[in-house]
């Protein structure tokens, strides 16, 4: 017999834990995801230097040239002008196109007057103007090369910001996405929770009609030959006891009264062959099938209930001919009580195991072991009483009508306790015929 | 005046019932009429008798309550004793609202039938003496002029003949003559007894 733990609750358990980190993970990159735009961008544009000092720095820049180019001069014995180039790309890099420009013009100046003979003074002779002009060109084209790199860049940094701008955009529409998934998943589960309890409801409700109605009925088919026979027994006693007693009244009412209790025979009849009536959609009944069926009916209410369900069930189990509806009842009723028994326990597992083998003779066999609260000797014995029942909501007709079922379909019922603690239900069917896989 | 033999009606679908519970009754030599529907005792003609009803609540067609209904709305007068499998208390409070006279659960015994039966009938015998008593002095009430109504209404409110030949604009000889029409119309042995007629009739009235 292969033993297949049924899983089904674990598994559930195990998508719920799954469920539940990936939540914890998407929290996690979630948090990532709002950080990020706050985070300060190393990359951002160099500090702009206030307006003056920009200027006030290409001033100094130049001054320092002109006193380096002073200094060296002595030593080096030629004019010394490659500071005022460094001055000015400085300026130009660090402070922008106007302090380039304030650089140009004044290491200019500062050039004619310094270093451009006569020193000292601002007269440019003939003989220095093509020098001279070659100094000024440099100096132009040093400002304007430095400040058109200094645009690029600007604007490849405008750019990547406004990248940077989009992707934290996109990131929080990302983010937003993914917290409504996140939110319709567990609306999903919420909806999927609510539809089995629903469905629970459902089958205890069909259940519990089913029988009131049934009840209801059976006992007005059942008092009105009642009524008949008192009426009619006590009109037979009146006419007998009369000072001039009727014999023709007295026997008419008497025979009158054996015909409500014909009657009343006749209705037991009636409700009996109701009861086999509603078995010839005998079909072939794959057991296992209406089990993990049911089970899965009753999962919600058992994993609400703390309550494990376990299946070991026999492969290629014979079919069975019966209802399949009839024996989902019998099953789930079962399965109820089980749940029911194990409800209030507490200092071990709360755990059903359901079985199916087959039994020597061309039967197979079902059974439901509880760890509950198991059946005392008294109650036991009226188990199977109609009406009896030890639940302060139940009326008593579960277990009557599951073993009028079974014996319906040629099988038996019987409850025994479990050494271990609570209760095993187990009930036998003749099998039908050939296995099925 | 010679009473009528009283009458036990019994309506019931069920042929086996109907027949007990008939042949029951007429055991103590009552008559009884049998009906297997609402409608059919409806429509039956009903001879002027003491009677009362035996009813099941729960019947096809018009139920025992709708027929209650229709009985009390048409100014019917009977007593019903309701018979009813599930004695469920709402339908047994409305049945008791509408003036049913007993409720007996299914299967009755037989002498607590008997006992409701004979119950209603008396009543019901007493409340058509009271009901015939009440419109043979409405007729004799009716009999009077206008004017010897004024009079019997100022006697009935205490006046004296000179009060109400003021009260009247006439002379007391006159009243004196409509108080002895009216006393002769009302065939009223005293004072007392006028009084009584039309005080019965006066809170009677508004029931019409």
């Amino acid at each position: 017999m292969r033993s297949a733990e049924s899983a089904r609750p674990s598994d559930f358990l195990a998508i719920i834990n799954d469920f539940g980190s990936l939540e914890a993970r998407s929290i996690r990159f979630g948090s990532r995801l709002d950080t990020r735009p706050e985070m300060p961008a190393s990359h951002t544009a160099p500090p702009k230097l206030p307006e003056l000092f920009r200027y006030v720095l290409a001033v100094a820049l130049v001054s320092i040239a002109l006193w380096l180019s002073l200094v060296l001069q002595v030593p080096f014995g030629n004019p010394f002008w490659f500071f005022f180039a460094i001055a000015v790309i400085a300026s130009t890099w660090f402070g922008g196109k106007g302090p380039g420009w304030v650089a140009v013009v004044l290491s200019t100046l500062v050039v004619l007057y310094y270093f451009i003979p006569p020193a000292d003074s601002f007269v440019l002779k003939p003989r220095d103007i093509p020098f001279f002009l070659t100094f000024v060109g440099c100096q132009v084209i040093a400002n304007w090369l430095i400040s058109w790199r200094r645009e690029v860049e600007d604007s490849l940094r405008r750019a990547r910001d406004g990248l940077e701008a989009r992707v934290a955009e996109r990131t929080a529409e990302l983010k937003n996405a993914n917290d409504a998934l996140l939110a319709q998943m567990a609306e999903q589960r919420r909806t999927e929770e609510a539809l089995q309890n629903t469905r629970t409801d459902l089958a205890r409700v069909v259940r519990i009609t089913t029988i009131g109605e049934l009840t209801a009925s059976i006992a007005h088919e059942v008092n009105q030959p009642l009524a008949a026979i008192v009426a009619n027994a006590d009109a037979c006693v009146a006419w007998l006891s009369r000072q001039d007693p009727n014999l023709v009244e007295a026997r008419a009412a008497a025979e009158r009264t054996t015909l409500g209790a014909t009657r009343a025979a006749e209705v037991i009849v009636r409700i009996r062959s109701l009861i086999n009536k509603a078995a010839p959609e005998k079909t072939p009944v794959r057991i296992n099938e209406i089990i993990e069926e049911t089970v899965a009916l009753i999962e919600s209410q058992a994993s609400r209930n703390n309550v494990s369900i376990a299946l070991e069930l026999m492969p290629n189990l014979p079919v069975v001919l019966g209802d399949s509806i009839q024996m989902q009842q019998v099953i789930m009723n079962l399965l109820l009580n089980g749940i029911e028994a194990t409800t209030g326990i507490t200092e071990r597992p709360r755990r059903l195991v359901i079985r199916s083998r087959t039994e020597a003779a061309s039967q197979i066999r079902v059974s439901v072991q509880d760890s509950g609260i198991g059946v005392s000797e008294e109650v036991m014995v009226r188990l199977f009483e109609p009406f009896f029942t030890t639940r302060s909501k139940g009326i008593g007709m579960g277990l009557p009508i599951s073993r009028s079922i079974v014996e319906a379909h040629g099988g038996r019922l019987w409850a025994e306790s479990n050494g271990a603690g609570g209760s095993i239900f187990q009930f036998t069917l003749p099998s039908g015929g050939g296995a099925i896989a | 005046m010679k009473e009528a033999e009283p009458i036990v009606f019994v309506i019931d679908d069920d042929r086996m019932i109907r027949e007990g519970l008939q042949s029951l009754i007429r055991s103590v030599g009552l008559r009884v009429e049998m009906f297997a529907s609402a409608q059919e005792f409806l429509v039956a003609k009903r001879p002027d008798a003491p009677a009362c009803l035996i009813l099941d609540v729960r019947m096809p067609g018009l139920s025992g309550l709708d027929l209650q209904l229709k009985l009390s709305e048409g100014g019917i007068h009977v007593p019903i004793i309701f018979i009813t499998g599930h004695g469920d208390i709402p339908m047994s409070v409305r049945a008791m609202k509408e003036g049913a006279h007993e409720f007996l659960t299914k299967p009755v015994r037989g002498q607590d039938l008997l006992d409701a039966v004979q119950k209603a009938i008396a009543s019901d015998r007493t409340e058509r003496q009271e009901r015939a008593e009440l419109s043979e002095i409405r007729a004799r009430l009716d009999s009077l002029t206008p004017r010897e109504k004024e009079v019997l209404d100022l006697v009935v409110a205490g006046l004296l003949n000179k009060q109400i030949a003021d009260e009247l604009g006439t002379s007391e000889l006159t009243v004196k003559t409509h108080r002895a029409h009216v006393m002769q119309k009302t065939q009223a042995d005293s004072l007392a007894h006028l009084v009584r007629m039309a005080e019965k009739v006066k809170t009677t009235t508004p029931r019409k």
